[in-house]
Parts: C-alpha cells; sequence; structure tokens
C-alpha cells in the first residue's frame, strides 16, 4: 500500500528514523495491504519516536551542526538586543547613583558579551576555516559565499551606517526614524551573518575535532551570554522601576516586549547550545 | 534485570512477542507480525511492530542482518536471547503455579 496518507504518516517521524525503518515500514504495509487504521498506528507513534529517539539512531554530528546553526542565529539575535540595550542606556549616561545595581547591570553585560564573543570566535574559527578550506578547494563558489558572510554582512552594515549618519545626522544626531531603520537594519545585517555559517554547515556537513570544538565552546559562549541577558533584565527594570526620570523615551509596555525578546533569544541560544555540547561531550 | 527486562515481565507485551518470533530464525518486519499472529494470537500493527524493533535493536536486544530488499530482517542476540530465557522461565513459573492452584480448587485439568 503506497498511499499518500502512508507516506503522510511516515514524514511524521524524524529524519533519522524515517532514513533507517521508512523503506522497511513501507513494505510492510506493501505486504500486509494495511488499510486506515494501521496508518493511523503508524501516525500515533511518530510523537514517541521525537520524544524518545532511539540511542542508536543519535547522529552526533549532524545534532552538533543544527545546534551550532540555531544558536549563532538566536545569539547574534540576543547580541543585536544587548547593543540596542546598550545605545539606549549606557552610552547614555544613564547611571542613576540611587540605584547602583544598574551600574553593576552594565559592567557584567560589558564583560560578558566580550568574553561570550570571544569564545565563541576562538572556538568557531578553526570550524570556519576547515570549511572555507575545503569549499574554495573544491570550488563551491555558494558554499564560499555562505561562509564570508559574517564578515561582509558586517562590514557592509558599518560602511551603510557611517555614511547614513554623514547624510542623515544632524547637529544632535540621528532622528528617532533614522535610528529606528539602522537598528531594523542592524538586526538584518546580523541574521544574515549568521545564516550563511548555518547553511554552509548544512550543505558542507563537517565533522570532527573542530565541530566538537565548536560546539563545546557555543555552549560555553551561550551560558556567558545568558549572564548577559540576565544584566539586561536587572539593567531594564531597575531603570523602569527607580529611574524613569533618566530615560523619557521609556515606557512598560515597549521595556515588556523588549525584555520578552532578550529572555526569549537567551533562552533559544542556551538550550540550542546545550544540546549540542551536550553531543560533543558524549561518549561515542 | 534492567528496565527494559522488567517490562518484558507481561506475557503479552510486544517486545517479549518479537523476540519469542525471532527465537527460531531471523525474520523480517513482516514475517514477525505474521508470525506472531498465527502462533500468538496477537496481532501487532506496523507502528507498534517498527517502534519496538527500533528499541530492541537500540538496546541489543536483535541486531539486522544485510539485506538488498527491503524487507531487512532481524535476528536475536545473545543478550535477547538470555532475556527471552529469564522472562520465559518466570513466565512458566506462574503458569505452572496458576495450573496446580487452578486444580486443585477446582479440578480444572488445563488444555
Amino acid at each position: 500500500m503506497r498511499s499518500p496518507l502512508a507516506r503522510a504518516a511516515l514524514a511524521l517521524y524524524p529524519p533519522s528514523w524515517r532514513a533507517r525503518y521508512g523503506d522497511e515500514v513501507l513494505a510492510l504495509l506493501d505486504d500486509s495491504g494495511g488499510g486506515p487504521a494501521a496508518v493511523a498506528s503508524l501516525a500515533w507513534h511518530a510523537l514517541p519516536a521525537w520524544f524518545c529517539p532511539p540511542r542508536h539512531l543519535h547522529d552526533r554530528p549532524a545534532r552538533m551542526r543544527a545546534s551550532l546553526a540555531t544558536a549563532l542565529m538566536s545569539w547574534s539575535m540576543l547580541t543585536g538586543l544587548g547593543l540596542v540595550f546598550a545605545q539606549l542606556t549606557q552610552l547614555q549616561g544613564l547611571a542613576p547613583a540611587a540605584a547602583p545595581q544598574i551600574r553593576w547591570a552594565y559592567a557584567v553585560f560589558d564583560i560578558s558579551l566580550a568574553t561570550s564573543a570571544l569564545i565563541a570566535g576562538l572556538g568557531g574559527l578553526p570550524l570556519w576555516l576547515l570549511m572555507l578550506r575545503r569549499a574554495w578547494r573544491d570550488q563551491r563558489t555558494r558554499d564560499t559565499a555562505y561562509l564570508l558572510l559574517p564578515v561582509i554582512a558586517p562590514v557592509a552594515y558599518l560602511a551603510g551606517l557611517i555614511v547614513t549618519a554623514r547624510l542623515a545626522g544632524g547637529a544632535s544626531g540621528l532622528s528617532q526614524g533614522w535610528f529606528g531603520v539602522i537598528t531594523l537594519a542592524g538586526f538584518a545585517a546580523a541574521a544574515t551573518a549568521a545564516v550563511g555559517p548555518g547553511l554552509a554547515l548544512r550543505r558542507l556537513q563537517p565533522r570532527g575535532p573542530a565541530l566538537r570544538l565548536a560546539a563545546t565552546a557555543a555552549g560555553v559562549s551561550a551560558g556567558v551570554m545568558a549572564v548577559a541577558a540576565v544584566a539586561i533584565v536587572i539593567a531594564v527594570t531597575s531603570l523602569d522601576l527607580w529611574a524613569r526620570q533618566f530615560a523619557g523615551y521609556h515606557d512598560g509596555t515597549l521595556s515588556g516586549i523588549y525584555l520578552a525578546l532578550v529572555v526569549a533569544a537567551a533562552t533559544v541560544t542556551t538550550v540550542s547550545a546545550a544540546r549540542g555540547t551536550r553531543a560533543a561531550l558524549a561518549h561515542p | 534485570m534492567d528496565g527494559v527486562t522488567e517490562r518484558l515481565d507481561r506475557w503479552a507485551d510486544p517486545p517479549l512477542l518479537v523476540l519469542a518470533s525471532l527465537a527460531d530464525e531471523p525474520k523480517h518486519g513482516y514475517a514477525i507480525s505474521q508470525d506472531v499472529a498465527e502462533t500468538m494470537g496477537v496481532r501487532l500493527s506496523a507502528g507498534t511492530l517498527y517502534a519496538v524493533i527500533a528499541r530492541l535493536e537500540a538496546r541489543g536486544l536483535i541486531e539486522p542482518l544485510e539485506s538488498d530488499d527491503r524487507r531487512r530482517p532481524y535476528r536475536i542476540t545473545m543478550a535477547g536471547a538470555e532475556a527471552l530465557a529469564q522472562q520465559s522461565e518466570r513466565m512458566s513459573k506462574v503458569a505452572s503455579v496458576a495450573r496446580e492452584r487452578l486444580s486443585t480448587r477446582l479440578g480444572w485439568a488445563g488444555a
């Protein structure tokens, strides 16, 4: 039986399960002429296959690559949110003496962000160079371009930022409208820079020590970045509660939305990176 | 006794039925489901059967054999045979006690 329903039921299973047992299940349905009940049973058992995947089907390198790609994207978004935070608070001198925790939160944020970026950069560099060398050697132009996006996108963004500041900047700096445009462009640049290596990971499918190092470093980097996220939450909440006079453009709703985004990005980053690190450190 | 072997305790537990089916010779999925239905009177759906096969394979109780066909046969491993023997022994004791007590109380001689 090769009904679309049987195929649809099989499509509910994890890819590794389908790759291992898919043909056999279809052969069984062919032989037994399984009807709707067999298809329904097949669909029903897809759920536990996701929640408790059989251990022998674990593809650790694939797990590490997928986690790295997700963590890189969410880390970039979190970094972007952190830079917006720094621009709107710390760089505006919003550090009231009545709330010393704000100054402390700024310091923790700065140190955490720098440390996290350093760890991610150092841990990911060997893997990036390895993939770049392979893409270059095999003349894979598209993969080379993907891998160069983390360099090209920030440079292009900074160039655009300088030009915009010169053309649109007045005596008191950029207007709020232009600031919004620059912020959105920054997030687009960060997403572009992050998606490139993610696509290259999927296409080149690297394995080995460089991948394990990158996945381990991502876990440490994400843990440090979570500290930065906590610092953001403390600073923004403190500013809203005890220093409203310093933050005229702040309001509770915007702060709430912003903090929700920070917490979401930090959670995705931490969970994804932890899964990759777990796969990297697991015994073969 | 580990968790899986513990779960094999129920006589109609699908993993136990699959192990029993593979005890004499390797079989592929359809042959297992046919054998279980004919000899043990239990129908295993495709979803149940392959969930069990995946679990038993992960625990090293059965192993796949090479096949050019889509119908890949499986055979029971030594660990699987030991688990099946342990459970069979326990089930035999339960059956023996049950038969003896039923015989004493009801005069039932069994089939």
